[in-house]
């Protein structure tokens, strides 16, 4: 939920307009957008990089996995899986919110992985690879913004 | 309710698609105009009532609708009209600040306008009141920021006809 929506919703509770604070923090959040949109539109448009190189480091890692055992299918949706994660984080970036990626991509996600004999240590592993090939592209400020969505990432699939 | 910004996210996510070239022009002239729709949502708030008196009175206090027989006639449906204008104006300026209207279909669309025929609030008379305060609310914030809450007065009066 972005902080407009949770803004309005609260004054909407009590039936009154947006107060000062509320309004003050909102125009930060409309200032902060134009960075916000270039920083996931780094992310997105290096996609493939980042996810090429976030397994490598991972399969070096961690090389007994289902995605590193030979089978294409396993590895092909490993990397397609952490492209979603990719852009569930550009989504998050762009609302200032775990939203996004705590709706589609936290929720439900250890059942699915254990279900599909995906083991957890690995994942977490694969998304701190994830997480240190996109950071490598970024600035200092700009690692500052996405970090956290990452972390929150890795901390919801910690077994 | 949604936002612009969820609202984009929102129908990508369902299509596995990054935000489109064109959904994130919207959401820069969107920020772009944020500090815009937070001053016009400063002045509506400090100014409501006045602007709610002033709708009515160019729209509907001198006309048939307040006499004996009219559907504001009595002090209590007056208030009433009143409290929904308020109400009107609180939730545009809302949907200004999300830039989507979606809030103004799920608190105040959804099944008013059987209401208003169940009461016998004249939906005509609505609209003009309503257009009314796209006016005033327009004088107030000025033509650009005016023309943005319109979009939102004029969402309620096509929910409404």
């Amino acid at each position: 939920m972005s902080i407009i929506t949770q803004a309005i919703t609260s004054a909407d509770r009590e039936a009154r307009y947006l107060n000062v604070e509320e309004l003050n923090s909102i125009r930060d959040f409309y200032e902060g957008g134009q960075n916000r949109l270039r920083i996931a539109a780094v992310l997105s448009t290096h996609e493939r990089q980042i996810v090429q190189k976030g397994s490598q480091t991972f399969w070096e890692r961690c090389p007994v996995t289902p995605s590193n055992s030979g089978n294409r299918t396993f590895q092909a949706s490993c990397m397609r899986d952490q492209g979603w994660y990719v852009r569930l984080v550009t989504y998050a970036i762009v609302v200032g919110d775990i939203e996004p990626i705590e709706k589609s991509g936290i929720k439900g996600a250890k059942e699915m992985y254990i279900s599909l004999g995906v083991p957890l240590r690995n994942l977490v592993e694969c998304m701190r690879c994830l997480k240190e090939a996109a950071l490598d592209l970024l600035s200092l400020d700009d690692v500052d913004e996405v970090a956290p969505y990452f972390d929150y990432i890795i901390q919801g699939m910690k077994p | 309710m949604q936002d612009a910004i969820t609202a984009l996210i929102n129908s990508s996510d369902v299509q596995g698609r990054y935000l489109d070239n064109a959904g994130l022009e919207r959401l820069r002239s969107y920020f772009q105009s944020g500090e815009m729709r937070a001053k016009s949502a400063i002045a509506i708030s400090a100014n409501a009532s006045s602007l709610v008196t002033q709708a009515v009175a160019k729209s509907l206090m001198y006309t048939d609708i307040t006499a004996p027989g009219g559907n504001m006639y009595t002090c209590r449906r007056y208030a009433a009209c009143i409290r929904d204008l308020d109400y009107f104006l609180r939730y545009a300026t809302y949907a200004m600040l999300a830039g989507d209207p979606s809030i103004l279909d799920e608190r105040i669309l959804n099944g008013l306008r059987e209401t208003y025929n169940s009461l016998g609030v004249p939906i005509g008379a609505t609209i003009r009141s309503v257009q009314a305060m796209k006016d005033v609310a327009s004088d107030l914030i000025g033509t650009d920021a005016g023309k943005e809450l319109g979009v939102y007065f004029d969402y309620i009066c096509a929910g409404l006809s």
